[in-house]
């Protein structure tokens, strides 16, 4: 019974650990792809950084909610199960 | 200081599992529209003053407040119409966030976003907004309608993402928040309790929080012009 208790409570961390590691790569390399794309077009004509910028901020905040769906499979796992 | 992470002082109306108040939240929530009340009010007494003057320090805090708000919100709208009904709802879901968002960099107060509850409540509301402006410009029946094309049977997938709009929209702005205050947490009880923790605060607290409260409500407007388009 212990031990069944122990190798749970392992694998709530390993699993918090793993949600958390592996789901942040995608959203992380997605974001820089939208800032580096961005940059070029910025780049390309300075007159458009401003709606490009604001285009950006946004696309990267929808990106984001991939990581943010992680992280929130990683606190449930740690806080709720 | 740890152990209490994540836990939650809510009073149970009636005993009931389901009716509660988290005090936490409602006593911060409060404080938030205290400030941004008081902050009104006391900007409103700078109006007061002969159209000949000089203008007032307060004139000046208004009008560069409403002209960056505009600068920001103006071209994301899809008409000047729609504009002119909603940067005032648009404003006021920016600057009650990004205060409740700034107001955990004082010791001991905790923001109300870190609570689900809040950013689900401002989703549920933009949500409603959206679909009553959709159906206000465009007629009830052929906005209805707009939901089963191009095909009748894409039907289940357009109410499927209609429904999404208000989860990932409510969970960004929740993750990000407690997320930040996670890590602050974490760092002061674990690691390093003096100095460190501030800078970190400023990136969480002022950085993130603005960020993320612009982004709330630009995806608000951009929630409401797709509905208004249809």
């Amino acid at each position: 019974m212990e031990l069944s208790a122990s190798i749970t409570t392992a694998a709530k961390y390993l699993a918090a650990g793993f949600a958390m590691g592996i789901g942040s790569i995608a959203a992380a390399y997605g974001e820089g792809q939208v800032a580096s794309h961005a940059i070029d077009g910025m780049a390309r004509q300075p007159e458009m950084e401003d709606s490009l910028l604001r285009t950006m901020v946004i696309g990267q905040a929808i990106t984001e909610s991939t990581g943010i769906y992680s992280l929130i499979v990683a606190i449930m796992l740690l806080m709720v199960v | 200081m740890l152990e209490h992470l994540g836990e939650k002082l809510v009073l149970r109306i009636g005993g009931s599992d389901v009716l509660g108040l988290d005090i936490v939240t409602l006593i911060m929530s409060w404080i938030v529209m205290a400030i941004v009340i008081a902050f009104a009010w006391w900007l409103r007494q700078g109006l007061k003053q002969d159209v000949e003057a000089k203008p007032s320090s307060r004139l000046v805090i208004i009008e560069s407040l409403i002209n960056l708000l505009e600068d920001q919100f103006s071209g994301a709208f899809e008409s000047e119409r729609l504009q002119a009904q909603l940067f005032s709802f648009i404003s006021t879901l920016f600057i009650f966030i990004v205060v409740s968002n700034w107001i955990a960099i004082v010791p001991g107060l905790s923001s109300p976003t870190q609570d689900f509850n809040i950013p689900l409540s401002f989703a549920l509301l933009v949500f409603m907004v959206s679909h009553y402006y959709g159906m206000k410009l465009n007629g009830t029946g052929s906005y209805l309608k707009s939901f089963a094309e191009p095909y009748a049977f894409m039907l289940p997938m357009n109410l499927i993402s209609e429904i999404a709009k208000p989860i990932s929209h409510s969970f960004r702005l929740f993750g990000n928040v407690f997320g930040g205050a996670v890590l602050i947490s974490v760092l002061t009880a674990k690691l390093i309790p003096i100095l460190l923790p501030a800078f970190f605060q400023a990136f969480y607290g002022l950085f993130i929080g603005a960020i993320q409260a612009f982004v709330f409500a630009l995806l608000a407007v951009s929630y409401i012009n797709v509905a208004v388009e249809e």
